[in-house]
Order: C-alpha cells, then sequence, then structure tokens
C-alpha cells in the first residue's frame, strides 16, 4: 500500500493527537495515589442508616473507583451492632479483599479485629471515629477529622457579626460526645471572655434527635430573652426547632452550624421576616471517606499516599459575604442531602433513594 | 389491690361515675402537678411562660396518647413494648409514603393505620390466644415493625409535608393542635371506659380475668383489642410527632416507651391491671414534660437534669405508698383494701 507524504503527515498527526488524548485520559482518570498493583477494596460501615453516612459511603465509592487498579468494591453495613461490626471486618479479610476502610463507630471495642486485620497484612484505615491503637501498629493509618477547626471557623464568624460579644448558645449531640468538646475548645480558642456561653457546661444535650432539640430549645428560648448566636454541629436537626423564636415573636438569630439542603432551604424561606437571622455553616464532611479511600486504596495499590491525615472540613455557606458561597437551596431535591459534599446533588438523591 | 376493684364493681354505676373525680389516684397526681408548677414558678419561672408551654406541650400530649394506649394494656395486666416500633413506623410511612406530597397525606395515613391494626391483632393474638407473656410477644412484634421502619426508610429521615406540619404543628386558640388531639383522645377513650357496657366490661376483664369468664364476658376478645387499640393510638401519636418535628428520624419512638408507662405508673393504673384512670394519665404526661422543661430551665449539667428528673419520678410513685387519711374518711370502708 502505497501512502503519499500527505497522507503520512495526516496520520501521523491524527496519532500524536489520540496519544496526547489518550495520556490526558489516563493522567485525568489516575491520581496520584492510584498505583499500578490490582487491589480490591472495602468499605465498612459500623453504622449505615441514616443520610449522611449513605451519602458518605456512595462518596467513597465514587473515589474508590477513580482508581483504575481497584477491581472490586464491597460495602458491608455493621448496624449499630458492635458483634456485626467485628465479623464484618474479619469476614472481608477472609474474603481476601486487600484493603479496607472503616468507620469504627463502636469506638475501642474494634481495635482487635483492626490489629488482627493490620497483622495479617491487609492494608486498614479507620477514618472519623478513633478506635484508639497507632499507625503502624494496629492500623496502616488512620484518617480523623478536625472538629477544632470547625470551632475556630465558627468563632471568627461569629467576631465579624459580633465584634462586641455576645450570648451564645452551643448544641452538640449526646452528653460529653469528643466532637462537641473539641468544637468548644476551637470556640474558645477564638472568642474572648466577652462572648458568654448560656448553655450549661459545656453543651446543650441533644442526641442530634429533633425532638429532644426542640425542648431543649423551647426552655432555653424562655429562659434567655437575649440569644445572639445559635452554634450546632448538625444544623439539619435545628430545622423543627428555630419556628420557635417565631411563635414567641422573635427573630431567629444567627446560626453557626453545618450545612444541609433542608436547612439552606429553610433559611431561603425565613431570612426575609428574620433581621437577625445570618446563616454560616461549614462542611457536614462527608468527603472525609474519599480522604481515607485514598489511603487505602494508595497503600493497597503502591500509589502514593496523600500528604494530609486528617480532614480539615471547609467552610460551606456565609450568608453574610456570600463567600466562599452564599446560602444554597436545592428546594426539588430531599431536604437529606449535603450540598457541601462533592458528589452531585443527583446522585446524592439516588443514593438516599435506594433502600 | 385486687379486692378493692372488685368492691367498687358492686357500687352502682352511677355512684362510682360520681365518685371518680375524688379518686385518691386523681387528687395525688394532680396535687403533684400543682405542687410542679409552684416550684417551676419559684425555681425556674421561665419553664412555665407560655412561650415554653406553647414548644413543650406538643410533646406533653404526644406522651399523654401513647400513655392512654400503654393504660388499656396494663388495663388488662399486660405491656406494650411494642410502642416503640408503633411510632416509628407511623413516623416513617407519614414521612416517606408522601415524599413531600400533601395529595398522598391521607393515603399515608391510612395505610399506617392499616399497619396498626395488623401490628395490634399480632400482638393481641399472641398474649391472649396463644397465652405468650405479654413482654416476650410485643419485643417480638417490635422487632417486626423496626423490620417495617427499615423496609419503608432504609433508616433514613424525611422532611414531613407542609400539610402534615400545619395540622400537627399549628396552633388554635394559642393552644398547639396536638393538645386537642389530646384531648379529643382522652374523652374518647374515658367515656368508653367508664360510660360505655364495652368498657365496663373492658374493666372488669381486667380487674378479674377468671372471674369475667365465670361470668361469661369474652375474656379473650376484649384482651386482644387493647392491643389494637394501643397500636392505633400510637400510630396517632406517630403521625402527630412526624408532623410537630419537621425532620423527624426513623427511631423517634425509642424515646417514647419508658414515659408511657411512667405515666400510667403515675396516673395510679395498677401494673397488675384492673381500674384504669385516663384522665391522671393525661396529667401525669403534662407533669413528665414539664419535669423535664423543669430540669432544662434549671439549666443544670445533663447528669444533673437526669438525676433530677430520675428523683422527682421516684417521689411521684413513692406519693401512693402513703396512706391518705382525707380518702380514708370520704370513703371508709372502700378504701381499706389498699
Amino acid at each position: 500500500m502505497r501512502i503519499s507524504v500527505g497522507q503520512k503527515l495526516a496520520l501521523g498527526a491524527a496519532s500524536t493527537v489520540m496519544a496526547l488524548a489518550f495520556s490526558n485520559l489516563t493522567q485525568a482518570e489516575t491520581p496520584s495515589w492510584c498505583g499500578p498493583k490490582k487491589a480490591s477494596i472495602a468499605l465498612l460501615d459500623g453504622y449505615g442508616g441514616n443520610s449522611w453516612r449513605q451519602v458518605t459511603t456512595a462518596s467513597g465509592k465514587q473515589e474508590a473507583l477513580k482508581c483504575p487498579s481497584i477491581t472490586s468494591y464491597e460495602y458491608a453495613d455493621g448496624q449499630g451492632d458492635t458483634q456485626k461490626s467485628i465479623s464484618d471486618i474479619k469476614a472481608m479479610a477472609a474474603k481476601g479483599i486487600d484493603a479496607l476502610v472503616v468507620f469504627p463507630d463502636a469506638g475501642q471495642a474494634m481495635l482487635p479485629a483492626i490489629t488482627s486485620v493490620y497483622k495479617s497484612g491487609k492494608v486498614i484505615v479507620p477514618y472519623r471515629v478513633s478506635a484508639g491503637g497507632k499507625a503502624g501498629v494496629n492500623y496502616t493509618q488512620f484518617v480523623g477529622d478536625d472538629f477544632k477547626t470547625d470551632g475556630r471557623n465558627w468563632g471568627e464568624w461569629i467576631k465579624s457579626i459580633l465584634p462586641k460579644g455576645g450570648n451564645l448558645l452551643f448544641l452538640s449531640g449526646p452528653a460529653g460526645n469528643s466532637q462537641g468538646l473539641d468544637e468548644l475548645e476551637g470556640l474558645k480558642s477564638v472568642l474572648g471572655p466577652e462572648y458568654k456561653f448560656i448553655n450549661p457546661e459545656p453543651f446543650d444535650v441533644t442526641n442530634w434527635d429533633p425532638a429532644l432539640t426542640q425542648k431543649v430549645l423551647t426552655a432555653e428560648i424562655a429562659k434567655n430573652d437575649k440569644i445572639d448566636v445559635i452554634v450546632s454541629d448538625f444544623g439539619p436537626s435545628l430545622v423543627g426547632a428555630l419556628p420557635l423564636f417565631e411563635k414567641s415573636g422573635r427573630s431567629i438569630p444567627a446560626l453557626a452550624t453545618s450545612d444541609g439542603n433542608s436547612l439552606g432551604c429553610f433559611w431561603t424561606d425565613h431570612q426575609k421576616n428574620n433581621p437577625d437571622f445570618k446563616l454560616f455553616t461549614v462542611s457536614t464532611e462527608n468527603d472525609n471517606a474519599r480522604l481515607a479511600v485514598q489511603w487505602a486504596v494508595a497503600e493497597a495499590t503502591g500509589g502514593k499516599p496523600p500528604e494530609e491525615t486528617t480532614f480539615k472540613g471547609p467552610v460551606f455557606e456565609n450568608s453574610v459575604t456570600g463567600k466562599p458561597n452564599p446560602v444554597k437551596c436545592r428546594a426539588d431535591l430531599p431536604g437529606q442531602i449535603y450540598l457541601s459534599a462533592e458528589l452531585s446533588a443527583e446522585e446524592q438523591t439516588k443514593a438516599i433513594n435506594t433502600k | 389491690m385486687k379486692s378493692t376493684d372488685e368492691t367498687r364493681w358492686s357500687r352502682p354505676l352511677s355512684r362510682q361515675g360520681f365518685h371518680v373525680p375524688l379518686a385518691r389516684e386523681f387528687v395525688t397526681v394532680v396535687l403533684s402537678t400543682i405542687a410542679l408548677v409552684v416550684i417551676c414558678r419559684l425555681v425556674a419561672p421561665s419553664s412555665v411562660t407560655y412561650g415554653s408551654l406553647a414548644g413543650s406541650l406538643p410533646f406533653a400530649a404526644i406522651i399523654a396518647i401513647v400513655g392512654l394506649g400503654q393504660l388499656l394494656v396494663v388495663q388488662q395486666g399486660g405491656f406494650d413494648l411494642s410502642l416503640a416500633g408503633g411510632v416509628s413506623l407511623a413516623v416513617v410511612i407519614s414521612t416517606h409514603y408522601p415524599q413531600g406530597d400533601n395529595a398522598l397525606l391521607l393515603p399515608a395515613v391510612v395505610l399506617a393505620i392499616a399497619c396498626a391494626i395488623l401490628a395490634g391483632l399480632a400482638n393481641g393474638i399472641l398474649v391472649s390466644f396463644f397465652r405468650l407473656n405479654a413482654i416476650v410477644a410485643t419485643i417480638g412484634v417490635n422487632a417486626l415493625l423496626y423490620g417495617g421502619v427499615f423496609a419503608v426508610s432504609g433508616g433514613v429521615p424525611k422532611t414531613t409535608t407542609t400539610l402534615l406540619a400545619a395540622i400537627a404543628g399549628g396552633q388554635a386558640l394559642g393552644l398547639p393542635n396536638t393538645v386537642y388531639f389530646a384531648l379529643a383522645t382522652l374523652l374518647v377513650v374515658s367515656f368508653i371506659l367508664k360510660k360505655t357496657v364495652a368498657g365496663r366490661r373492658f374493666e372488669a376483664i381486667g380487674a378479674n380475668p377468671l372471674a369475667a369468664r365465670a361470668v361469661g364476658l369474652r375474656v379473650r376478645l376484649h384482651q386482644l383489642l387493647a392491643y389494637v387499640y394501643a397500636q392505633l393510638l400510637y400510630c396517632m401519636a406517630g403521625v402527630l410527632l412526624a408532623g410537630v418535628t419537621r425532620e423527624p428520624t426513623a427511631f423517634q419512638g425509642d424515646s417514647l416507651l419508658l414515659p408511657s408507662v411512667a405515666v400510667v405508673v403515675l396516673g395510679g393504673t395498677s401494673l397488675l391491671g384492673g381500674r384504669g384512670f385516663p384522665i391522671s394519665t393525661v396529667i401525669a404526661a403534662f407533669f413528665l414534660n414539664q419535669l423535664s422543661q423543669f430540669a432544662l430551665a434549671v439549666g443544670v449539667p445533663y447528669s444533673a437534669q437526669t438525676i433530677i428528673q430520675a428523683l422527682a419520678l421516684g417521689f411521684g410513685i413513692g406519693v401512693y405508698s402513703v396512706r391518705w387519711t382525707v380518702n380514708v374518711v370520704r370513703q371508709p370502708r372502700q378504701l381499706e383494701g389498699r
């Protein structure tokens, strides 16, 4: 077959373009944490029964599948049962899964199972809840998050809207939970004594239950004529309780919290009639799972592990400055999705509607 | 206990109806509640302001409704632990099925009622026909109901429809709508229990099933129906709760089980069965709710709040062990048995 010079050139150009395009494609598809070694991965949840967990799980899966070396992805839900969570871990290891990402809800109780899997040569990355132990001894790496940063971010915002100080009400989950205590430490590292916490030390206990939150807030509203800012680490649980201010003829105060679609929409609907209702949110941190998956995949496939071992939840919405984002509301989608997550709103909707 | 109940049956119905408001149980719970309100006024005045009451009464109303359901079962000497599952199932059906669409709310409520009837029948048949221990049977049914909760919701909360939020969360004449629901339930339960033949038989069977059987009453049927009525009331409480909390969790019923038993006991109904005190039960629900608002309003740490509640509850129940001379004078013969 004879090929003219022009045809040769065209062919050459075309193959170069194709090669370039292909290399670009592979580059975009293969992040640095993804190595060449084939591996299987499993995500093990201690408790998978709420929308936050479902969005987080879907995020972890999406992250793992970015790496072409991952041959299979498995998921197990411990259903809040420590025994089941332990046997899930052991079963996944026995099945020959190479890398395990674990949400150890039961804390220290999970350490023996995690350690035994690590000792048998698997990659295991607990995240978000500490199980105790040490990286390199009991597990490959722990990927925590940084609630003190959340506290500091809230504190800085409170200072910006209330420079002269004021009354703060801080609500968190179950009594003595470490997340709430860390957040308080972050808050106090930024705020001086002119900011008065009017809740009982260290925070008002809500168990993150919307009904209890409503009761607690009822009592606090009646007791305190002046509440300048409410700080809460689970914004969406406040949605049912905030109208209590309107019922007692007061404006909803400023709110420093974590994001959620229902909260964003609530703000959008109520900000006109409530002049003091300013909203500031940090990310609800569904993407914490992504960092943990990156670590697990990197260690299992021979990729380059991420530099960070702690997920720092970014600031998400600020109704005052609109930076980094104005308050977001997708009224057409369920209230239980988190627009701060990397996973698209539509995919989140799919994730929470699967069951 | 039982001997007193039996002497009561011997009295004419009209006299009995006349004396109900003077029952020791009623006086006790009313006095305890008044005492609590006075203490609230003195120690934590914010807990008895209009705003505080408007915010907390819906929860008192819901406790009252589940309490009335539990009361009917306790009257038959039973115990219903499937309350948590029943309430949670009603919550998730009334939020998940409509998916925010008001038009689907009515079918959702009908579906929730159908499930409640089925659950009540399951409990009732297990307890009254198969003679299973009530605690064992209702724990089993509770597990089934939670299976239903997961099947419907996957454990995920959904936002309430605007219509339900307006009905359950709204106010009329300055009172939360839930309070009217609770009062209506109280009226119906009291009227049927105290003024209808079926109701009188129901109480008689609870007081002494063997005697009731001997006189030809349909003991098993009434015992079975107690569980069905109870589930219907749990269902109602669940639907209201879904409206009161905008984004209820799928396990909202869990925290109601203990209060439901507490208000029945505080209301003066014997756990051995027999005579029931619906009005006292509803007042006890207010008492219990006000107690937790008081503990919150005092502003003490969470641990102390829990202790205050436990102590006051212990006191409330302990009051029944004190002999009441006032009533003994009023009704010397009837109360000696106690």
